[in-house]
């Protein structure tokens, strides 16, 4: 019976306390007349409960910005700061608003709506340097998020033949590989992650399962008993050096992926061999020149290529470039070859918001790994220095059915926004979605179409 | 108070006057703040040197008053004899920049920005060219263009000076000329308070200009001001009937919106109070999503078919067509025109909303100041941009953000945000949900709409389109011009950064 993908959600709070965004600071000429606690409608100001003479300190994590009780204080007793451990929250892309957004998608599983129009800055490098299109009148759009018309989101994991060849009998000669279908572009990659404990694992795999996506784990991750036969959405990641003709391989895993090194052609034979059914991904560190080595991993049959950037979603080594633009290459690349439909391309890193997710697959990618998003969604507070032990909120202590909540909820809204996107632009499913550059808007071409007559400006929009 | 004479031939010379709106309670919120450190011996220096009133004390009292920090002019203030932290001898006084002055705003409505704008809507006096509330510090677009400003000054007197645009620019229909280069946006009953909504349309009247009911149906407060009120038609069709169409003089089919490309209007559950519910024909207190788009509409025939249909319910009145901003807006533009509107109006990436996901404010279509230059071009080589009018908004916050966008090819702009926060919007975004604002101006909460005086909202919102008007006069006779429309098209008069070779 056909059944309309959908992600379950429901509200799970947070285990840590809140971030205040703001700060309220009451100076001591406070006379407590309580004229704060009318004006204020979110509950910031209350009387204290010991002693009702009194007004209590302020509850920062509520303030939401409108100045009504700095506005309304007589004693101007009242100011407000920007606050510090919210400042403090983010770095490079995962600025403390994404993270924030990212508590709060966790939280709810619901899309962030606010009012006021947008607030930050015009555009950026990287995804923020990109615009998704949209139709009206002359084109239709799709009106797929109150599920008034349906929009696919699976994709498709493993190869393809770009052709089918029959004999004179017309019976199917060629032999069709496997493949996956998975009902969302985003896959759960907790490889690159320093903090690991069986509950959260086991968290992270009741995600993967509830969501009917894959988790991409170190070989050798053990799940708890009770999985037993279940592990087909495990993807085992074997590191380089790995002997894989000896290697173990849970019976069931319908993926199984090898790091790209000088052995990757050896290994990915002898891995055939062993597991012929079985769907083989080579991981690969982008770096200067990575669209030649996806298409020469294309070229020889690998079916799924995951490409993987740093935190920042941009290449390793000297080069800067984003995936945004390496992405873009490897997918022109790929079809130039007249191959990119054979072979499947995930990418990982970098991916900070919801909107990451389309922008990503317009540049080319056919999933999307989540990777930092998903300790986020946990409530990391994202410390430079991260450890089990130092960790603020007890990351390893979780139980498995809020992380998996959690999980579900922030794959849930991302979604959601994804069809938002996919709405607007009127596609009724996300694989037309990849690599679907002119339905995206680079900043850099707008600058140049838009600005070239005017003086000044480099006209490439890059930040000066 | 005299109002415009409405004139075809030339361009209405008399404007409203502007005068002083009393808006103690707006003035919260300083730049800088004086700090004053426990060692202070109140002997009273300060408060005998400060001409501003910022150190006080009362009458028979031991200890001197905290700091009045809003009189306080800052650091600049170092220069005078009287600089109060030099000459503390207890060295207990310090003047810093004040943290709520930065937690106000964001960087596209900076703090500069919002509180120029309050100054504007008290005095209606305009700012100087280069204030630095002129602009904000989003790095981009606006932001980044400015106006190659001679250095002479007031060559024409601002009486010589023309604001004024046409709406009609076809050969048929009725002619409406505005005296300003812009009107008011949409804001639908249910996002805004109807208080909020009468003093936009009082302000509009004012100016013989216009307001938009926005997709929310047309309250009946604002029936006495019907010659200065667009009805939006919009894919929720709330609250629109033959009456409406017919009582307007300008009908606006809204495609799409610039905060939400793509989506349709959304209404939060907590917003939809039973007020607002009857007058959009829905069930109190569930979520209003319009549908996206308009689902008869899926062709530019089929967009004619749209205007036709309210062409022939109110024969008299233009057609606007508010469109969003997608890679092919200049055919959807072209298209619009073929069908018949007199106005395109578009809206850009970055517009302001009632409540919008987050999503869809940044990352879908393109912000307006691609799309100007672009649709301008575009008509201009099919032979019909003088057939047409094209305005534009989203994200378009000062005088100086209009005059840019006319430079980009627009004729004028349609204006939103800004008159929000002429009412004493502080751009906190918390209009979605809840009781909406906490301000009494994005909220349909019977109490709260109570903060907003839509008399005194008037005279706020008028004094700012008067000192913007001046601003405006300000910049053309810099350049020697005389009429707003030489300015339309000048992209040479701006500057995208700073030059190359240029020192900034």
């Amino acid at each position: 019976m056909f059944e309309r993908y959908h992600v379950p959600i429901k509200t799970v709070p947070g285990r840590a306390a809140p971030i205040p965004k703001f700060t309220i600071t009451r100076a001591d000429n406070c006379v407590n007349c309580g004229k704060c606690e009318k004006a204020c409608i979110y509950g910031v100001h209350k009387r204290s409960e010991q002693d009702p003479r009194k007004m209590a300190d302020p509850v920062n994590h509520l303030c939401k910005n409108c100045f009504r009780c700095i506005q309304d204080c007589p004693q101007r007793a009242l100011s407000m700061s920007p606050g510090s451990d919210y400042l403090s929250l983010g770095r490079g892309v995962w600025t403390p608003l994404r993270i924030l957004t990212i508590y709060g998608e966790a939280e709810t599983g619901k899309i962030p709506v606010l009012g006021a129009g947008y607030r930050g800055m015009f555009a950026g490098t990287g995804y923020d340097g990109m615009w998704t299109d949209m139709s009206e009148i002359v084109r239709p759009t799709r009106d797929g998020i109150h599920g008034r018309e349906y929009i696919s989101t699976s994709v498709d994991v493993g190869r393809k033949p770009g052709y089918l060849k029959f004999n004179g009998d017309g019976r199917l000669m060629t032999s069709l590989p496997s493949v996956m279908e998975l009902p969302i572009p985003m896959v759960l990659d907790v490889t690159r992650m320093r903090v690991m404990s069986e509950s959260l694992l086991e968290g992270l795999a009741k995600a993967a399962f509830g969501l009917k996506t894959l988790l991409f784990a170190s070989a050798g991750t053990r799940l708890p008993d009770g999985y037993a036969g279940r592990s087909s959405q495990i993807v085992p990641v074997y590191p380089e050096g790995t002997d894989v003709r000896s290697a173990e391989i849970p019976g069931d895993s319908s993926i199984l992926e090898i790091a790209y090194s000088n052995d990757w052609r050896s290994d990915a034979r002898a891995l055939r061999e062993r597991f012929p059914k079985t769907i083989l991904s080579v991981r690969v560190n982008a770096s200067r020149g990575i669209e030649s080595k996806v298409e020469e991993l294309a070229t020889a049959g690998i079916p799924v290529v995951h490409v993987l950037y740093d935190e920042e979603g941009l290449e390793y080594g000297n080069g800067d470039r984003h995936s945004k633009d390496s992405l873009r290459a490897i997918h022109k690349a790929l079809v130039s070859r007249s191959i990119r439909d054979e072979v499947t391309i995930i990418a990982g890193g970098g991916v900070a918001a919801a909107e990451h997710v389309p922008k990503t697959v317009i540049c080319g990618a056919d999933v999307v790994a989540l990777e930092r998003a998903l300790m986020l969604a946990l409530e990391c507070r994202n410390h430079r220095t991260c450890s089990e032990d130092s960790c603020p909120i007890g990351m390893k202590t979780a139980s498995p059915d809020w992380v998996e909540a959690r999980l579900e909820n922030l794959v849930g809204a991302w979604r959601d926004q994804l069809l938002e996107v996919l709405g607007a632009m009127g596609l009724r499913e996300v694989r037309r979605l990849r690599g679907e550059l002119g339905r995206a808007i680079f900043l850099e071409d707008v600058e140049r179409e838009a600005f070239s007559g005017i003086e000044g400006g480099d006209h490439d929009g890059k930040a000066r | 108070m005299t109002t415009t004479a409405k004139r075809d031939d030339g361009c209405p010379k008399v404007v409203p006057e502007a005068d002083v709106v009393p808006s103690e309670h707006l003035k919260f919120v300083n730049r800088y703040t004086v700090k004053r450190a426990d060692t202070c011996i109140s002997c009273g220096m300060c408060e005998s040197l400060c001409p501003y009133g910022v150190h006080k004390r009362v009458e028979g009292h031991v200890k001197i008053l905290p700091p009045d920090d809003r009189k306080c002019i800052g650091p600049s203030c170092a220069v005078n004899y009287f600089f109060c932290v030099a000459n503390c001898p207890t060295n207990s006084l310090s003047i810093g920049v004040s943290d709520t002055f930065i937690s106000l705003g964001d960087p596209r409505w900076t703090s500069e920005i919002i509180l120029a704008t309050w100054k504007q809507a008290e005095t209606g006096q305009p700012l100087g060219l280069d204030h630095p509330g002129n602009v904000g510090f989003s790095g981009g677009g606006f932001d980044k263009l400015k106006f190659k400003i001679p250095d002479k000054k007031g060559v024409v007197p601002p009486e010589d000076v023309c604001t004024a645009i046409d709406l009609n620019r076809r050969g048929s229909g009725e002619k409406i000329r505005i005296p300003i280069p812009m009107y008011g946006g949409g804001m639908s009953f249910g996002s805004v308070s109807v208080y909020t909504m009468l003093a936009r349309a009082k302000a509009a009247k004012k100016w013989s200009t216009f307001t938009c009911t926005g997709e929310g149906g047309y309250p009946d407060a604002l029936i006495p001001y019907k010659d200065h009120v667009i009805t939006q038609v919009a894919t929720g069709l709330f609250g629109v009937r033959e009456e409406t169409i017919q009582r307007t003089r300008i009908v606006e089919f809204k495609y799409a919106q610039g905060a939400k490309p793509g989506l349709g209007g959304h209404l939060l559950h907590d917003k939809n109070t039973p007020d607002v519910a009857r007058m959009r024909e829905a069930v109190a207190y569930t979520s209003l999503f319009s549908p996206f788009p308009f689902h008869s509409v899926y062709s530019v025939e089929d967009h004619k078919k749209h205007l036709d249909w309210a062409h022939a319910i109110n024969p008299k009145a233009l057609m606007s067509v508010k469109v969003s901003t997608p890679n092919d807006v200049e055919m959807v533009s072209v298209g619009s025109y073929y069908a018949g509107a007199h106005i395109v109006h578009l809206d850009g990436g970055y517009g302001g909303t009632g409540a919008a996901p987050e999503i869809a404010k940044k990352n879908i279509a393109m912000p307006i100041e691609y799309a100007i230059p672009k649709v301008h071009r575009f008509l201009v080589s099919e032979g019909i941009r003088d057939k047409i009018t094209l305005l534009a908004s989203g994200g378009l916050r000062t005088a100086l953000d209009v005059a840019k966008a006319i430079a980009l090819g627009a004729d004028g702009a349609v204006v939103g945000t800004a008159d929000l926060v002429a009412l004493g919007c502080v751009r906190c975004g918390n209009c979605e949900s809840g009781r909406g604002c906490p301000r009494g101006i994005a909220t349909t909460d019977p109490v709260l709409d109570k903060l907003t005086d839509a008399d005194w909202g008037a005279e706020r919102i008028s004094n700012l389109y008067n000192a913007w008007r001046l601003q405006w006069c300000e910049l053309l006779s810099g350049f020697e011009m005389t009429d707003i429309s030489e300015l339309r098209g000048r992209t040479d008069l701006l500057t995208n950064g700073t030059p190359k070779g240029v020192a900034p």
